[in-house]
């Protein structure tokens, strides 16, 4: 804060009682106040209770002793937490990496004259409009290897002999359920990229054409720097929603096979499916780094703006 | 020229019609293997519609836990909806329209929590819900959905907000309206797209929210949707045609919702992200 706005609030506050205390303030915190309440006992506590519970030796129905990071220490030389951190890595890069470019592929197609555009965005919300438990199920189904879509098609078309075990394959499982997420999640990419490319000004694009820039150049120089604000902000607000998907993998591998697929939600889940407490909840707290790095960005970016 | 232009338009409604199946396949699939027999799918594999029947909506419509489910999803998320709404209209108009000490501090705040992944939660949230004995319970779980539907509310409506211009609210107060005046009769109706964005978007994340729901209401009675389909699979065996079914009964209402809405949906979307 620079001296100047130091010295005329002190002004302000003396003149008008502003401040905490002042009618508008007070009714700002009334307004506020049931947000606040919401977060204070459904957000901070939980995660301060989290933090604590993640420093004692907490299983059901003992009285938690302090152990201090003896959790976190057994966490980073359990093989199977060291498999769900690198899962994540995994699954969230290919994810986001296939959300961005069918993304951003077919924002563009939608960006073209097209006859009935209203239809074909509506066409691409489909996967978005599914309850993601009813998507991950079907695509389970899709998978399936006696009855699923997939290896009927396969079969019948004579690209495969023998029908594949889709999600119980360790070779194919991460990318199957990699493949599936992209599915749900990629008209939201879509939508986002088409809204700023349809934001971007028509008449940068005449002058390039003027200028004789080829579709190529048009679309790196101008869409591409035009679309970049709303590319970061989906990355940021998808990258927080992908490291959460338990649903994705717990509802069609369950982490599966051999823990060829657990990320670390799910890994969390299953500790606290066998009273592990205090384990489990250093285990949620590790992706504390990830969010935590994002959310910085995130802030930034929309101070700036 | 119109030569290129007309294969450039042959291959972008090729490419359109591609994407199209890529999409709508899933769906087609869940709604003809879910008039199908068990017995069937394993007899004829094919990808085109046989042996249709309403078996297994039968099924549903009989399945009392089934029903009870589809209530409790109901209560919950309707309830949790109308509060969240309502809570996030007074933060979000705080937020942008009111001066008051400590605002950007706030404005952080719920910008946090709404980054913050549900999965971080649910270990805490479902061992202090068991203490205070509101697990398994209706009240219970609408309190704990609140924590992730009231920021996202209020986020996506500060984007409304802000795009309202300033001086409206100052104006209406000029004519002698009190400032609950002045939301009510100005502010409220000019962003009432964005309830209907925010009522969606939030009804469905919580409609569709299945960890929380796993391991916070466990018994039978106060099962979620998502839970109660997930249950119907016993160990690996999974009876698709019945599940099928009641995953279209638990999916197509609310997808109806989303293209009914479809139009505030995608303002709420863009608002929160792309404006905000």
């Amino acid at each position: 804060m620079s001296r100047n706005t130091i010295e005329s609030s002190r002004l302000v506050s003396t003149k008008k009682r502003d401040g905490i205390f002042a009618a508008s303030s007070l009714f700002g915190y009334l307004m506020m106040l049931p947000v606040m309440s919401v977060l204070v006992f459904f957000f901070a506590y939980p995660l301060t209770f989290e933090v604590w519970t993640s420093l004692t030796d907490s299983t059901l129905g003992n009285d938690a002793k302090f152990i201090g990071i003896d959790n976190y220490i057994a966490l980073f030389s359990d093989p199977e937490f060291i498999t769900a951190a690198r899962n994540s890595v995994v699954y969230v890069s290919f994810v986001q990496a296939g959300k961005f470019i069918l993304g951003l592929g077919i924002a563009i197609l939608l960006h073209q004259k097209l006859v009935a555009r209203g239809f074909w965005r509506a066409v691409v919300l489909v996967p978005y409009a599914m309850p993601g438990f009813v998507a991950f199920m079907v695509w389970k189904l899709i998978y399936n290897p006696d009855v699923g879509a997939l290896n009927i098609f396969l079969t019948k078309t004579g690209i495969t002999d023998a029908p594949i075990a889709f999600l119980g394959d360790r070779t194919w499982a991460m990318a199957s359920v990699i493949f599936a997420t992209i599915w749900r999640g990629f008209p939201f990419w879509a939508i986002m990229f088409l809204a700023a490319l349809q934001a971007v000004p028509k008449e940068l694009y005449e002058a390039a054409a003027v200028d004789g820039a080829n579709a190529w150049h048009r679309f790196r120089n101008i869409s591409l720097p035009g679309i970049r604000p709303v590319i970061l902000i989906v990355f940021m607000l998808s990258t927080i929603n992908t490291i959460n998907s338990f649903e994705a993998i717990w509802l069609t591998t369950a982490g599966g096979p051999s823990d060829a697929t657990v990320i670390l939600p799910v890994f969390a889940y299953k500790g606290l499916a066998t009273f592990q407490i205090g384990e489990s909840a250093a285990a949620a707290l590790s992706m504390v780094p990830i969010a935590v790095v994002i959310a910085i960005l995130l802030l930034n970016k929309l101070k700036k703006d | 020229m119109q030569r290129t232009n007309i294969k450039f338009s042959i291959f972008k409604y090729a490419m359109l019609s591609l994407v199209a199946i890529f999409v709508l396949f899933p769906v087609y699939y869940m709604i003809t293997l879910s008039l199908r027999s068990q017995s069937s799918l394993f007899s004829r594999s094919t990808l085109l519609p046989v042996d249709s029947n309403l078996d297994n909506y039968r099924a549903a419509i009989e399945n009392t836990d089934f029903k009870r489910a589809l209530l409790n999803s109901v209560i919950i998320c309707g309830t949790a909806t109308a509060i969240t709404v309502l809570f996030s209209v007074m933060a979000a108009y705080a937020l942008v329209i009111l001066k008051f000490k400590g605002r950007d501090t706030l404005g952080r705040i719920i910008i946090i929590a709404f980054l913050t992944p549900g999965a971080l939660l649910f270990i805490p949230l479902a061992v202090i819900m068991a203490n205070i004995g509101l697990s398994n319970s209706l009240q219970g779980l609408i309190l704990v959905y609140l924590s992730f539907m009231v920021p996202l509310g209020t986020y996506l409506l500060i984007g409304f907000f802000r795009s309202l211009p300033p001086e409206l609210e100052e104006a209406a107060r000029i004519d002698g309206a009190s400032r609950l005046q002045a939301l009510w009769m100005v502010l409220l109706p000019l962003v009432a797209p964005g309830l209907v964005s925010v009522a969606i978007i939030t009804f469905t994340g919580a409609y569709n929210e299945l960890l929380y729901s796993l391991v916070i209401n466990i018994s039978p009675e106060m099962r979620t949707i998502p839970v109660a389909i997930l249950n119907l699979s016993v160990a690996d065996e999974v009876p698709w045609g019945r599940t099928m079914a009641f995953s279209s009964i638990a999916a197509l209402p609310v997808m109806a919702i989303y293209f009914v809405g479809q139009r505030f949906v995608v303002e709420g979307l863009q608002t929160g992200s792309v404006k905000g």
